[in-house]
């Protein structure tokens, strides 16, 4: 749109943009600056903005077991189980749904649209309702109250989007590549592997990242599921805080910062590709 | 390669995910509807072919409130979630330098843990020493700090506000892009016929963008409908249930009550309600997949 530079026109661009960047940024923010103030601070009124004196002391609790209501949880424990998670199964998921995605993209078979359609449908069919019987076949299978059966359950959620994602990618590159390694003796696996693959990395990279926030973040079967303190991820342990309201919440703003932070950097360091996976697939639920 | 190598290459590549969904989405779902239909006792099926639980939920005093709580939470996040996110997708659409910084903000808080988000609101809502309660007390808008969490008659709106923190980037970026794509000559012409701002967004833009919005709409729809952790952990459902909705309430009966009867009823409901959407995302989506499975 063309419009001619007015001095009103600008200040009210700019006032609607710090209205919305507020909004945006502020819950986050204020947590984050609990997390350096004092539990007395936190508690008087009335609030101070800005910490008097700065103070790291809540990050360190999480980290000393020996101090007081240091919990049952340990926080190292819980970001390595949270790491290993998200980390071995969206490299299930990306292994798995480049295969699939090859086929669905490639590959011509009967009942392709079909299955690809009822693979994005299913996706919509996560949440709450889902919960008991899902907590029920991981009871039969004995996989409660384990990382591995976390892992194997975030990779069956994960891998349709991830599939879907790369599909739609590799659709786009164009089968002349390919049909000329294939011409030159290489084996469909090779020209996949050697060709098209290469190509396709940036899809892989936007479906692992989606991958790893969600599983990073997820909460509601981590925390049916997993019963022994060893086995925690760090959702859970957050949300085991809840007691601790306004008594010590200063360790509340260290725990969400810890948390956020993995994300925060997976999402301002891929913005690129983040928004790529937006527009290609998320409206598709 | 022969096609029916091909044929065999294929089914074996998508053999993991195709197992993955019956096994994790399809099974489960069987599963539920089979143990709703089951009269369970302790933990223990006792005889199936009964409907005992659906008799049992629509009986439970809590259940009208249930289906209040969740017709706010499910209808009134929709429409509020779009209409914001008009509003700001709208804002996006300029170009400037200050809609492109927000661009790339705009999505934070879709990409924020849910168990984050709910501790921040929690605290600036909390009712002493939150920071909204406190400057709207401070300002002179009430005599006393409420208490947003706190008090049945708020508590149900005060997490529609959060939802909408949480789901409207995802809604304004995606009606920004759609916005972005109207033909300029269309809005041109308007305005050389003397169309005024209001007139061109309402004349020009949205009919432009109406199949967009009808699938956000939908699509928003089915991740209210999902949402579970948000409001779990910022009330529980409580108090006294003010906000207990149907996912809270699933979670609630199957793990805290062991109410597992009641429990599958309400999941069976809550998935005929999720289907019916799905149904309407389809219906509206019939466009693309008429055109095969790729846009």
């Amino acid at each position: 749109m063309n419009e001619t530079p007015r001095p009103f026109y600008w200040t009210f661009i700019t006032l609607c943009g710090l209205v919305i960047a507020t909004y945006i940024l502020f819950p986050v923010f204020w947590l984050f600056l609990a997390s350096f103030k004092t539990r007395d601070e936190l508690a008087q009124l009335p609030i101070a903005f800005w910490p008097k004196d700065p103070t790291i002391q809540a990050y360190r609790d999480l980290f000393d077991s020996g101090s007081q209501s240091s919990q049952l949880l340990n926080w190292p424990t819980l970001i390595s189980n949270s790491f290993t998670v998200a980390v071995t199964s969206t490299i299930i998921v990306v292994v798995l749904g480049t295969f699939a995605g090859y086929a669905f993209a490639r590959l011509k078979f009967p009942g392709r649209d079909l299955i690809l359609g009822g693979l994005l449908v299913s996706r919509m069919f996560q949440g709450a309702a889902l919960l008991l019987p899902t907590y029920r076949l991981m009871n039969m299978l004995n996989l409660q109250d384990s990382l591995i059966g976390l892992i194997l359950l975030y990779s069956a959620f994960g891998l349709p989007f991830a599939t879907w994602i790369i599909a739609s990618s590799l659709r786009e590159i164009p089968f002349e590549l390919e049909e000329s390694a294939m011409m030159d003796g290489a084996s469909r696996l090779q020209s996949m592997v050697m060709v098209v693959l290469p190509l396709a990395t940036p899809a892989l990279i936007t479906a692992a990242m989606w991958h790893f926030v969600g599983a990073w973040s997820e909460f509601a079967f981590a925390s049916i599921l997993l019963e022994s303190n060893e086995n925690k991820t760090v959702t859970i342990g957050l949300a085991s805080f809840v007691e601790l309201f306004t008594l010590e919440f200063q360790r509340v703003g260290a725990a969400a910062t810890l948390v956020a932070l993995p994300i925060m950097l997976v999402f301002f360091f891929g913005q690129r590709y983040f928004t790529r996976g937006l527009l290609a697939g998320a409206v598709k639920g | 390669m022969n096609n029916r190598s091909d044929r065999w290459l294929a089914y074996f590549m998508i053999l993991p995910v195709v197992a993955a969904v019956l096994a994790f989405v399809i099974g489960p779902t069987w599963d539920v509807g089979k143990l709703s239909l089951t009269q369970v006792v302790m933990g223990m099926e006792r005889g199936f072919g009964t409907l005992d639980n659906f008799r049992a939920l629509a009986a439970d005093p809590l259940f009208a409130l249930v289906v209040k709580n969740t017709a706010i939470w499910i209808i009134g996040g929709t429409i509020l979630c779009v209409l914001v996110g008009l509003a700001v997708g709208a804002y996006l659409a300029i170009d400037s330098w200050q809609t492109t910084i927000l661009r790339a903000l705009i999505l934070l808080p879709w990409v924020i843990p849910d168990v984050v988000t709910a501790m921040a609101w929690k605290w600036m809502l909390h009712g002493q020493v939150g920071i909204i309660g406190s400057t709207i007390q401070a300002a002179g808008l009430t005599d006393e700090q409420v208490s947003f969490l706190g008090d049945p008659s708020l508590v149900m709106w005060t997490l529609v506000v959060v939802l909408i923190w949480r789901k409207m980037p995802l809604v304004a970026l995606i009606l920004c892009a759609a916005i972005r794509s109207v033909p300029s000559e269309q809005i041109e012409a308007a305005r050389m016929d003397g169309a005024n701002a209001f007139e061109r967004f309402r004349f020009v833009v949205i009919p432009n963008i109406a199949f967009s919005l009808t699938a956000v709409t939908v699509i928003s729809m089915i991740w209210i409908t999902a949402e579970f952790a948000l409001p779990w952990i910022m009330t529980g459902g409580g108090p006294a249930n003010a906000s207990q909705i149907m996912s809270t309430y699933i979670y609630q009966q199957s793990f805290e009550f062991f109410n597992w009867g009641v429990a599958s009823a309400m999941s069976v409901v809550n998935l005929v309600m999720l289907m019916l959407i799905i149904a309407l995302y389809l219906y509206v989506n019939r466009r693309s997949w008429a055109s095969g499975a790729d846009k």
